[in-house]
């Protein structure tokens, strides 16, 4: 007969290395989104255009059987990079990545500055590195759920409504730009998110930085063009730069007249500011007062 | 040997922090002390593996303080002497998620926690939100997250600071616990004397980034054999001039308490007997010694 | 002595949160220790008495004035708070001599006045530089500059100790000690209950927006009759001791030490107990090494009176 001793009591097991030590934070960066108000609504609203781009696909199989409702309109429903375009690029889609940045990215920094939990992180066997990974990968995930998830999704049910891979083989590099589109607005939006989640202690002042940076780029944009004309404004809009890069990666023909690459530069100036400010915030050392 | 360190040097561009420390620390809770500015945060920092020394070598808990950094992290709990929280999460959720970052498996990372809670005397509002816990609360929450992963060396910084008298006496308590565990050693940088001196038995004090004092607080001590400090109820004139009839010294301080020094070959049941003939009572006879805020003052060289 | 600092039936609510109920009592010159759990009512004492909110119900008064907008009486009172309100842009210089000239001193006694403060606090030499660059203890230091540099009969102090190292809490202490002698009133709010026992044996202890205790700190556990008093005994030989202290009636419980060297003895009664005690070291000539009462001290009183 034994009774549990009163007291300080060790842990009887071993500590180990994960192979990726950042795995509890995504995790819990992904609880806590959930936790939020209305986010389980905009991640369904944000799922919509998926379904509707799901049935297109459906629809334009089976072409014949709706013969009448689509009569002359068959070339809205051709499946072709244009239809993937138009859902990844989508207005509405990036609006919707854009809220749910707002809700589960803006205090993934700034919380922690805040209420000075970087100490706790960085005394464990945590680096710098898989800390930002961590945080990072919270955004990774939902925005992969709105981009790859139903890219691929689509890809494969297209061949399977169709019966055959002629699609694959007309368009073999799709799956490519598929996932090549998606890393990179995820790893923009990223860079985006944390650098401005990092600028600030407050959370609801990052959450209006993000969603009004974006909203005014475009705004500013449409000002412009209207009164100048000149193309070259896109490049102010995050949101036409964005739909400017895919335009190349689905080899299509840009919406504004001036070359791809003018944007990706924009695009990867944010990546590069990113990684300077996050290095400056998020200091390890700083831990021992 | 939890910590064996030599010749530390440091300095944050020209401001040298760290002039050639070197030290070993044994098991036992040790407090760490030293004016503002004295080099312990930076000490400190190199001890948990976040600063590498320029000079100098040392391991702790086995591990070398330049190359296994991460390693000395892992078994390393820090308790910060700030506020830090992330809102948005119950207790529970809160210390397991750090408990996991230690290397904890999820499961074990959970039920570490409850336990852990229970101890801290936070079992009953483990599951409420942080935001609404009292300082009192937070400063324990701060103690579960250093200890769930079972560390094997313990860094307190300023653990009674901003608690009331009640809060104070239950964390010193927890501290004195868990010390007096082997296995574990508890290192505390306190500015408050009578805490360090009521929990550690060693202390490390530090001055201009030198190592001013180290050693067994009774050793360091020094009991004066001679020096008594003495109260009495009753006519006191009578008792002191008994005293002074037997050589010794006698000083009365602000809160009517005699400091006797008694010549080395009187008996000290001279001392009962001369209270009990001027019909006094002796209510507190104690052998003095330095007290630690003396020998602060004294080896920090100031005054 | 005169009450420096009065107040009758001093209560105070925040719509139904209670601060401060129903408290009279009377301040004299010397150093008094408030002291009480959080959310006692102490920072609420401390505004009404400074005049900086008004009471529900009841009244204060200082130097026998009121002190709701009293101006004047302001100049006589200097108070430290606890957290840190600074201009962050201002140099410690400018933040006291701007504070000193809302007193209303001439500029050549602004500047003498606030140089021997400085100086008293030691920070002389860091008086150019921002206050954002200033370190806690520094920042502890000039708060309670600001509260001396107008030479005041009342200093009211919340938690002065607090971000100072030793040595600058033992010079904190010994100049508290010289107000004393020098007959100003300063009342000194603690949470670290050995501070305030090295600064002053007379307390006041507020919970639950009550008084439950004011005084001498040996007086009020005097007053405690419901806890016995302890009294430890370190000798070689405890229990040969404690046979000989068995037999009376002022002894209730007896508790042998760990380590064999000491008996822990329970009384109700420490007038008869004390003289039976040295009757019996004396008769016995046993070898005595330490008498202490370990719990006639602030913490004890604090447990008993306010613990769970």
């Amino acid at each position: 007969m034994t009774i549990r001793e009163k007291g300080y009591a060790h842990w009887e097991g071993q500590l180990q290395e994960r192979r990726f030590p950042w795995t509890p934070i995504t995790w819990l960066g992904i609880r806590l989104a959930f936790k939020k108000k209305y986010f389980k609504f905009i991640i369904f609203s944000s799922l919509v255009p998926a379904v509707v781009f799901l049935v297109g696909i459906y629809i334009s199989e089976r072409i014949e059987d709706f013969q009448s409702m689509f009569r002359g309109n068959r070339q809205l429903l051709e499946v072709n990079p244009a239809y993937f375009k138009t859902y990844l690029c989508g207005d509405f889609l990036l609006f919707m990545m854009v809220m749910i940045l707002v809700v589960s990215g803006a205090g993934l920094i700034s919380d922690d500055l805040k209420h000075n939990s970087l100490q706790l992180y960085f005394a464990r066997p945590l680096s710098k590195r898989d800390y930002l990974l961590g945080k990072a990968n919270v955004i990774v995930f939902f925005l992969l759920l709105l981009t790859l998830i139903p890219g691929l999704v689509f890809i494969i049910f297209k061949l399977l409504f169709a019966g055959n891979f002629q699609f694959l083989a007309s368009f073999p590099w799709l799956p490519l730009s598929v996932i090549g589109y998606s890393l990179f607005v995820t790893g923009f939006f990223c860079a985006y998110t944390l650098l401005l989640s990092s600028l600030s202690k407050n959370r609801r002042y990052v959450s209006i930085l993000i969603f009004t940076v974006y909203l005014f780029s475009d705004i500013l944009f449409g000002f412009f063009y209207e009164n100048y004309k000149n193309p070259a404004f896109a490049l102010i809009s995050l949101k036409a730069n964005l739909q400017q890069v895919g335009s190349w990666f689905f080899r299509l023909k840009p919406a504004y007249a001036f070359p791809w690459y003018w944007s990706l530069l924009i695009l990867l100036a944010f990546g590069i500011a990113a990684a300077l400010v996050l290095n400056k915030k998020v200091r390890g050392v700083e831990v021992v007062k | 040997m939890i910590a064996e360190i030599s010749d530390l040097h440091f300095s944050y561009g020209r401001i040298k922090a760290l002039d050639g420390i070197s030290l070993s620390l044994a098991e036992g809770a040790i407090g760490l002390l030293g004016p503002n500015g004295a080099g312990k945060s930076t000490l400190l920092r190199i001890l948990l593996g976040f600063l590498a020394p320029q000079r100098g070598q040392g391991r702790v808990l086995g591990f070398d303080i330049r190359l296994e950094q991460p390693r000395i992290r892992r078994h390393v709990g820090y308790m910060p002497e700030d506020d830090c929280l992330i809102p948005g999460m119950d207790a529970v959720t809160f210390t397991s998620h750090f408990g996991e970052l230690s290397g904890m498996p999820r499961q074990e990372a959970m039920k570490r926690a409850h336990d852990v809670l229970f101890y801290v005397g936070l079992g009953e509002s483990r599951y409420r939100l942080l935001e609404t816990y009292s300082a009192g609360m937070k400063q324990r929450l701060k103690l579960a997250q250093a200890i769930v992963h079972d560390p094997k060396l313990l860094f307190l910084d300023e653990p009674t600071s901003n608690l009331d008298p009640q809060g104070r006496k239950e964390i010193l308590e927890l501290i004195q616990d868990i010390s007096s565990k082997k296995d574990i050693q508890v290192l505390i940088s306190s500015h408050i004397l009578p805490d360090i001196e009521s929990v550690c038995s060693e202390v490390v004090i530090l001055n201009k980034g030198r190592l001013a004092a180290q050693g067994k607080l009774s050793e360091l001590r020094e009991l004066n054999y001679l020096l008594y400090e003495i109260r009495i109820k009753g006519e006191g004139d009578g008792f002191v001039s008994r005293m002074r009839a037997l050589g010794s010294r006698v000083e009365e301080t602000e809160d009517r308490l005699l400091r006797v020094y008694v010549p080395a070959e009187l008996d000290i049941r001279e001392i009962f007997r001369a209270a009990e003939e001027e019909k006094c009572q002796v209510r507190h006879f104690v052998r003095s010694q330095t007290s630690l805020e003396d020998l602060f003052a004294r080896v920090v060289g100031v005054d | 002595m005169t009450a420096v600092i009065e107040t009758s039936q001093l209560s105070k609510w925040y719509g139904n949160v209670l601060g401060l109920s129903d408290v009279s009592l009377e301040i004299e010159p010397g150093v008094t220790g408030l002291l009480g759990p959080n959310g006692a009512g102490k920072s609420t004492f401390l505004k009404l008495i400074t005049g900086q909110i008004k009471p529900s119900i009841g009244a204060v008064r200082i130097f026998n004035q009121r002190v709701r907008k009293n101006q004047a009486l302001f100049s006589r009172i200097g108070f430290c708070p606890e957290h840190d309100s600074f201009y962050e842009e201002m140099t410690g210089w400018v933040f006291l001599t701007s504070l000193l000239k809302l007193q209303g001193f001439s500029s050549v006694e602004i500047r003498s006045r606030a140089e021997k403060a400085l100086d008293i606090v030691e920070l002389s030499a860091d008086k150019d530089r921002l206050i954002r660059a200033y370190s806690r203890g520094m920042r502890q230091r000039l708060k309670f500059a600001q509260a001396i540099a107008h030479d005041p009969e009342i200093i009211i102090l919340d938690e002065p100790l607090s971000g100072l190292d030793p040595l600058g809490k033992r010079k904190l202490i010994r100049l508290i000690r010289t107000y004393r002698e020098e007959g100003k009133t300063v009342i000194v709010s603690s949470h670290v209950l050995p501070e305030i026992e090295a600064l002053t044996r007379s307390i006041i202890l507020i919970h639950q927006g009550k008084v439950f205790a004011k005084g001498d700190i040996h007086y009020i556990r005097d007053l405690i009759e419901t806890h016995p008093h302890m009294v430890s005994i370190r000798c070689s030989d405890p229990r040969g001791l404690a046979g000989l202290l068995l037999g009376e009636g002022c002894v209730l419980k007896l508790h042998f030490g760990a380590d064999g060297r000491s008996v822990l003895v329970e009384t109700n009664d420490r007038d008869r107990f004390f003289a039976l005690l040295l009757s019996r070291i004396v008769q016995s000539r046993m070898d005595i090494e330490e008498i202490t009462s370990p719990d006639d001290n602030l913490q004890a009183v604090f447990d008993y009176l306010v613990g769970k």
